[in-house]
């Protein structure tokens, strides 16, 4: 902890403690908390570093007045402070542990009321719970009893709390115990700490005898609760039975051999009789709980169970398929069936069913009762079902099928477990059939957006899973293509940009039309090239921006495949570029115009990696000249990520001009580790260029070619741009070019001085003003307000400012770019969420509240942003 | 007992991010999945865990409501929709849906700029999150299954505000989001039908507040901004893009023409364009004037202000300059401060709250050294001002909409706990309703009155009608007279005739029959003559007839009088009775148990 920081603390915990006084935001304390479990975390011991937090715990504590939100910080912050033996040893000296876990005190103080001071119960006691002699104090002070309460407590986030906390006290000591006995490994312990973001002891804990007692009595204690309130008391409140599913699938889900298996001997009777009971509310817990019971248990017997179980309410309705004609003997179908003739119970049952379906395909092919292949049939019928198309083969479901005919949820489930089920083993032959039933789907005037768009999605998956299309039908081709056809004119833009989007996907894949034959894309083998080109042209059109965006990216993808081959531009291609450099400097919306710079990034990229960059053709004479006008648009444009994209097209021309130079490092190498992870990154692939010899006259010509083709002006605009991304973009590209050109280094002088004759223009306003302001070549006060004055007069936009000329070396050594770099790598709220910035935050907020000369009305009130 | 159980995930007893569950008919619907823009990490979302912990959310939730395009009420939805994973029905007005990508793309610009940020969405997950949308229109009733529908209110607030109602069979609940109940310069006044809710979910923002007139704040926002360039100050004004942005557009621009100031005034961003094109398009959605106006002038076509470039900023002389982001935590806002923050002429003026960590936040809080980033410190001498002009109803306002849809009980969101507690107190006081507050996690349960719908036979009501009496009218509930028939799972209300001819039942007649003692010394046939003149004299307006076979018969009763065999001036009386003059029986029966009047002939 800085010192500044150590020294406002006693101010801050006065604020708090001082219960006349609100606390200013709700996040304070949260983050308050955030930084003292930072501090933990990183070894150092609270007590020590901050002694004033004793007091304010025993200060807070005793007044009974403290705000609720203060009192529950202060129970979490002493459970963090308890968190290591050391830390609890002292709060239990000073007595300061038993005060605060008091449940009694907080009872009689009438506090405990108050859910926000329960979960700071639980909380902190949970953070305390790392080492046994936590576990002795829990058990000694008899707060199972209250815990296991507050499993059904009224509120949904207390209940939440203390199941956690059950969670974590069984299996917590379950593997402090286990690596007490034969040692636990290392990442095991890490992932614990990792699921319950806790503070955990960095020591191991010494296990002792007790310990074990201990344990042993609490998950006696706990199972036997389990085993004893499951079984609801009356019908209708199953609060309880909810909650104790809700723990048992948690606890199962994680839990070693040993805990497991006493888990499960001691409530399987209880889970069986709540099975017969029939509840349908309990029916989804029930199965989380088979499903957590089998994650861990890989024995063949119940593995088989689960899948039978699982698949039987698929069977029931598509017909008894699956799990053969003997499945009424051993799997209750009665019941099943009975659950399945509630419409709700029905949908949620096959939504459980469906979701697990590809999983199931992948178990090992003893445990499955049938081929994979016939889950796809039966996930195939049920959709037919659902869309009323077909009835199911056995009668005696009618009326179950009745409730899934037209769900909406049925169908979505189906299609997802459907796209999952691509790539179960030996299905590829049903792709004919899943074909059919999509295109179906797809015509079907009734679907949904969501569903048309799930439809699609399957419909790619499956060709990417099948690379011989040869068991297409011609007939479903053109049915394909006329399906298409008409959604790319839907009403609704959500269904076109769907269906554009899907012709994007399908040019990115990649088929063989029958075995042996040319590989082509996927577009051009089923919808036969002369379809996508004329509707995604037809789309750059659509009056939804979503819609244009997305046919400029599929656009991008369909022509990927020629830029490659540097095949010659067609008229159709030219017309589409000049439509897309019209959409870049008219389209009112941002995504269209994103898309366009990725497209000539793709372009520009597909061509310079496959072709020699001196070849001259027209489509590479085209190419750049359309480059010289995207970075110039591109960069004077008002999105930001307008702005990154044509940033990294930039990128790849300084790329292509140096990357034979020494010193140049392609792709700013340095700085990507340190990249963000939502910046955007193309995904080529970056080699380090260790070139050698001297190609001074190159560097000056090429460095002329990059000013010429208005990289250099797109760099300096970024550098300004009040974004951070784009400004730290262009500010690691500027260095990149600063270290290849004019290094600072000795050894380089004979380059600097040829290239320092290459100079750029900056104009006298926007950027080009701006940076001159930086290079200290401003102009004064008075001839700048007579530009403007001359600007207001003249009514043009362009009117005033002179430009200057500068060399493009002494700019970028005059920038003070690795200063800018410092200060930019940095994030907007990186000062202002540090911790000094919070305590002082917390002191001023308190300040002003009981400030006496706030005017009426004048009162910062939380509303809404 | 039915019941509708109500489960804030945010909003209960604060003001951070709506996320509202409601059961209710079986049905389960999430109200608005907002954004705390405070954290930066998962807790800015609300916790679907809660919901349940596999990430099954289509399944439990039968569709998403959203409020309006603020992020603390849509921030989470491409969160939910497709990290935590749901793809089911979310229903918006056309205006929202328009307008909440581009809040959405807004701030995700701001959480890449920031470092240590943590799971949040991108561009392709807003795209697809909107596409699962559905649009509503006011007042048009959507069917969102069988049995659930919804209905949007007009709620003012920001362009494409709605209240929504929630009906199952005949349960309902109105959520009206955030609302106010005065028009301001470009919004109308919130408004809903007389529809009797079973719980009215309200905002309680100013639940305490009497807001002064906005004609002050007004003013005041006026003066201030005039004072300031006056002296040749320049004036920033912090917003995020759509909103009130808008409103102290029209407002500044309209004072300009009236004053003929010269001083510029500048919008940053572009976003002037998009949000003005957005008004357009939704113009039936904004308040009358603007809509009348329309016609001559586009309200929203600015003379006085202009696109901002960056290199105004430095220009020399007074300007006003709308810039966003509106809490000064990032771009072009926070660029145009750092520069006019040292000169005392300046004037920042925050139309609305700002969260902890921001350097909104710190100025409004008096905080006039500021650290920087490269360990520079910026001292703020430019006059801070703080006017809020988000639009919610205040005290008065929400008294106004809970007369305006009569609800059965009422339920506060989206305020402070101690606020929310001195208006629960008025509400229960004036409208003797019970007036719930849950806090975050807590359940709120109101138990509603089973509704069975019942057919009624036409004969029946014709019937009904040809006794006289009012039209039947479903405001006025009053009692009928009919047998209830259960069959295949309906029930019809019928006469007991065609009861009897639809069952094929034949019909019996049912008398009740009773003893009654009578001291009265005279003979029997005397008795008899004194009992008719008494019943004649208190039972006016009935038939009452004195038979010639020794009976008296009042309607359907019979009496008939004997003597005891030992005591002649004991007399038994028998009476009896149809079933349908049971009343009427047990009347006479407690009548003649007092014995007769001694005055009697």
């Amino acid at each position: 902890m800085d010192r500044e920081c150590a020294s406002l603390l006693p101010s801050v915990c006065e604020v708090l403690a001082d219960s006349g006084r609100s606390v200013p935001d709700d996040t304070s304390l949260e983050k308050l908390l955030d930084w003292f479990t930072e501090l933990t975390e990183a070894g150092g011991s609270l007590l020590e570093a901050c002694p004033c937090l004793l007091k304010f715990i025993s200060t807070v504590v005793h007044n009974t007045a403290s705000d609720p939100g203060v009192l529950s910080f202060t129970l979490r912050l002493t459970g963090l402070m308890a968190a290591t033996e050391d830390g609890f040893k002292m709060l239990q000296e000073q007595s300061v542990l038993n005060q605060v876990f008091n449940l009694q005190h907080w009872q009689e103080a009438g506090l405990w009321d108050d859910p926000c001071l329960r979960i700071g119960w639980i909380q902190g006691l949970r953070s305390t719970l790392q080492h046994p002699k936590a576990l002795r104090f829990f058990v000694q002070s008899d707060f199972i009893d209250s815990l296991l309460q507050l499993q059904t407590d009224t509120s949904l986030f207390v209940a939440s709390a203390a199941n956690q906390m059950l969670a974590h006290i069984l299996l917590f000591f379950q593997k402090v115990l286990s690596a007490g006995s034969n040692g636990v490994s290392k990442t095991e312990e890490e992932d614990e700490r990792r699921i319950h973001h806790s503070v955990t002891d960095l020591e191991p804990p010494a296990v002792t005898m007790e310990t074990s007692a201990e344990y042993s009595a609490v998950v006696k204690g706990i199972s036997e609760y389990l085993k004893e309130s499951l079984i609801p008391k009356e019908k209708t409140k199953l609060h309880q039975s909810l909650q104790i599913l809700k723990l048992l699938a948690l606890l199962l889900a994680q839990a070693g051999p040993p805990l497991r298996d006493k888990l499960l001997q001691t409530v399987t009777d209880s889970l069986e009789q709540l099975v017969t009971a029939g509840c349908s509310r309990l029916t989804l817990p029930l199965m989380d709980v088979i499903l957590a019971a089998n994650r861990g248990h890989h024995d063949t017997v119940h593995t088989a169970r689960a899948v039978r179980i699982l698949l039987l309410p698929l069977d029931i309705i598509t017909g008894p398929t699956l799990l053969g004609t003997n499945a009424t003997a051993d799997e209750h179908p009665f019941s099943v069936v009975e659950q399945l003739k509630s419409k709700t119970s029905c949908i949620s049952m096959i939504c459980v069913c469906l979701t697990n379906t590809p999983q199931i395909t992948l178990t090992l092919p003893g445990v499955l009762p049938c081929p994979p292949v016939l889950i796809v049939t039966a996930v195939v019928s049920l959709l037919r079902i659902c869309s009323g198309t077909s009835s199911s083969s056995s009668t005696v479901c009618s009326e179950v099928c009745r409730n899934v005919i037209g769900s909406g949820k049925v169908q979505k489930c189906a299609l997802e477990a459907l796209t999952a089920l691509n790539s179960s083993p030996g299905v590829k032959e049903k792709i004919s059939e899943v074909f059919t039933i999509l295109i179906q789907y797809l015509d079907n005037p009734d679907s949904d957006p969501t569903v048309l768009h799930k439809s699609y999605q399957a419909l790619v998956k499956w060709i990417r899973a099948c690379t011989d299309l040869s068991l297409i039908t011609d007939q479903l081709r053109q049915d394909l293509v006329e399906v298409v056809r008409k959604r790319a004119c839907d009403m609704r833009w959500e269904v076109r940009d769907s269906t554009v989007e899907f012709l994007g996907h399908l040019a990115g894949v990649h088929v063989s039309v029958s075995s042996g034959e040319e590989v082509c894309d996927a577009s051009e083998a089923l919808l036969g090239g002369c379809c996508t080109t004329p509707l995604l042209r037809e789309a750059l059109q659509d009056t939804e921006s979503y819609v244009r965006a997305s046919a400029i990216s599929a656009l991008a993808k369909t022509l990927t495949h020629s830029w490659r081959q540097g095949a010659a531009l067609t008229q159709d291609q030219t017309e589409i570029v000049s439509r897309l450099l019209e959409i870049l400097s008219q389209d009112t919306e941002g995504f269209p115009r994103r898309a366009v710079v990725q497209y000539f990034i793709s372009w520009f990229f597909s061509r310079s990696s496959h072709s020699p960059p001196s070849s001259s053709t027209s489509s590479t004479s085209l190419l750049m000249e359309c480059v010289r006008t995207v970075l110039s648009q591109g960069s004077a444009d008002l999105d930001w990520e307008v702005k990154v994209h044509t940033l990294e097209l930039a990128e790849l021309l300084l790329d292509q001009a140096f990357s034979a130079h020494r010193g140049y490092r392609k792709g700013s190498d340095a700085h990507r580790a340190l990249q963000h992870p939502y910046g955007v990154v193309s995904d080529q692939a970056y080699a380090l260029h260790t070139h050698t010899g001297t190609h001074t006259e190159g560097v000056q010509s090429d460095l002329a070619h990059v000013v010429e083709q208005g990289v250099i002006s797109a760099l300096l605009s970024g550098l300004v741009d009040c974004d951070r991304p784009v400004a730290l973009k262009a500010c690691r590209l500027l260095i990149t070019l600063r270290e290849t050109i004019c290094p600072l280094s000795l050894g380089a002088l004979d380059a600097t001085a040829a290239t320092a004759t290459v100079s750029c223009e900056l104009l006298g306003r926007g950027w080009g003003q701006e940076i001159t302001k930086i290079l200290g070549m401003e102009k004064s006060d008075r001839a700048r307000e007579a530009d403007v004055s001359a600007q207001r007069s003249s009514g043009a936009a362009d009117g005033g400012g002179d430009s200057v000329t500068v060399s493009v070396c002494e700019v970028l050594r005059s920038l003070g770019l690795d200063e800018r770099l410092d200060v930019l790598t940095q994030s907007s709220d990186h000062i202002h969420n540090s911790p000094l910035s919070l305590l002082q935050d917390i002191l001023t907020a308190s300040g002003a509240h009981t400030h006496p000369d706030t005017k009426p009305g004048q009162e910062v009130i939380v509303d809404c942003y | 007992m039915p019941e509708i159980k109500v489960t804030p995930l945010g909003a209960g007893q604060d003001v951070g991010r709506s996320c509202i569950l409601v059961s209710i008919g079986g049905k389960n619907i999430m109200l608005d999945c907002g954004m705390h823009m405070g954290y930066n990490d998962d807790r800015r979302f609300p916790d679907f865990s809660y919901i349940t912990q596999n990430g099954r959310l289509t399944e439990f939730l039968d569709c998403v409501i959203i409020s309006h395009f603020h992020l603390d009420h849509c921030g989470a939805l491409p969160f939910m929709s497709e990290m935590v994973g749901y793809d089911g029905p979310i229903y918006m007005t056309h205006p929202t849906k328009a307008i909440c990508p581009i809040l959405l793309e807004d701030f995700r610009k701001i959480t890449v700029d920031k470092k240590g940020e943590t799971n949040f969405f991108t561009s392709q997950m807003i795209k697809d999150c909107m596409k699962k949308v559905v649009p509503l229109n006011l007042h048009q009733t959507v069917q969102v299954d069988d049995e659930l529908e919804i209905k949007a209110y007009y709620a003012g607030h920001v362009l494409g505000a709605a209240m929504v109602q929630i009906k199952v069979g005949s349960e309902s609940v109105v959520y009206t989001g955030d609302y106010n109940m005065t028009p301001d310069r470009h919004l109308g006044a919130a408004w809903i039908d007389k529809c009797r809710p079973d719980i009215l979910i309200s905002e309680s923002t100013y639940a305490t507040t009497i807001r002064d007139s906005k004609r002050c704040r007004e003013r005041d926002f006026l003066k201030k901004v005039h004072e300031s360039i006056e002296r040749g100050g320049k004036v920033l004004i912090p917003v995020f893009a759509l909103g009130r942005a808008q409103e102290l557009c029209i407002l500044l621009e309209t004072f300009w023409e009236r004053m003929n100031l010269k001083a510029p005034i500048y919008f940053s961003t572009g976003l002037t364009e998009k949000a003005n094109h957005y008004y357009k398009l939704f113009i039936t959605w904004t308040n009358q004037k603007i809509r009348k106006t329309f016609v001559q002038r586009n309200m929203f076509e600015f003379k006085h202000i202009k696109a901002f470039d960056r290199s105004y900023a430095d220009n020399p002389g007074p300007m006003v300059v709308f810039a966003t982001p509106g809490m000064l935590h990032a771009g072009q806002s926070l660029q145009i401060f750092k520069k006019w923050a040292g000169n005392e002429k300046n004037m920042v003026i925050m139309p609305g709250y700002c969260v902890q960590g921001t350097i909104g936040h710190k100025i409004l809080n008096g905080q006039r050294k500021l650290e920087m980033e490269g360990r520079s410190t910026l001292d703020v001498k430019l006059q801070v001002e703080y006017m809020s002009f988000s639009a919610h109803a205040d005290a008065k306002g929400i008294m106004q909409l809970i007369r305006m849809a009569e609800p059965r009980n009422m339920l506060l969101v989206h305020g402070e706990a101690v606020k929310m507690e001195f208006l629960k107190g008025k509400i229960e006081q004036e409208f003797s309703i019970d007036c719930h507050m849950p806090a975050n996690g807590e359940t709120a349960t109101v138990t509603t009155n089973p509704s069975v719908p019942v057919d009624i036979s036409l004969n029946l009501l014709k019937r009904e009608m040809a006794l006289g009496g009012p039209l039947p009218d479903p405001k006025r509930p009053r009692t009928m007279h009919g047998t209830l028939i259960m069959k295949e799972n309906s029930l019809k209300l019928v006469s007991s005739e065609q009861a009897l001819k639809e069952l094929g039942l034949n019909e019996h007649q049912l008398r009740f029959t009773c003893r009654v003692q009578l001291q009265d010394p005279h003979s029997d046939p005397d008795t008899l003559n004194r009992i008719y003149t008494h019943l004649k004299s208190v039972l006016k307006g009935y038939t009452i007839q004195h038979l010639p076979d020794g009976t008296v018969m009042v309607e359907s009763i019979v009496i008939k009088v004997s003597s005891s065999a030992e005591d002649t001036s004991t007399k038994v009386l028998l009476l009896s009775w149809s079933y349908q003059d049971e009343d009427l029986g047990s009347f006479l029966s407690t009548l003649l148990k007092k014995g007769l009047p001694s005055g009697l002939c």
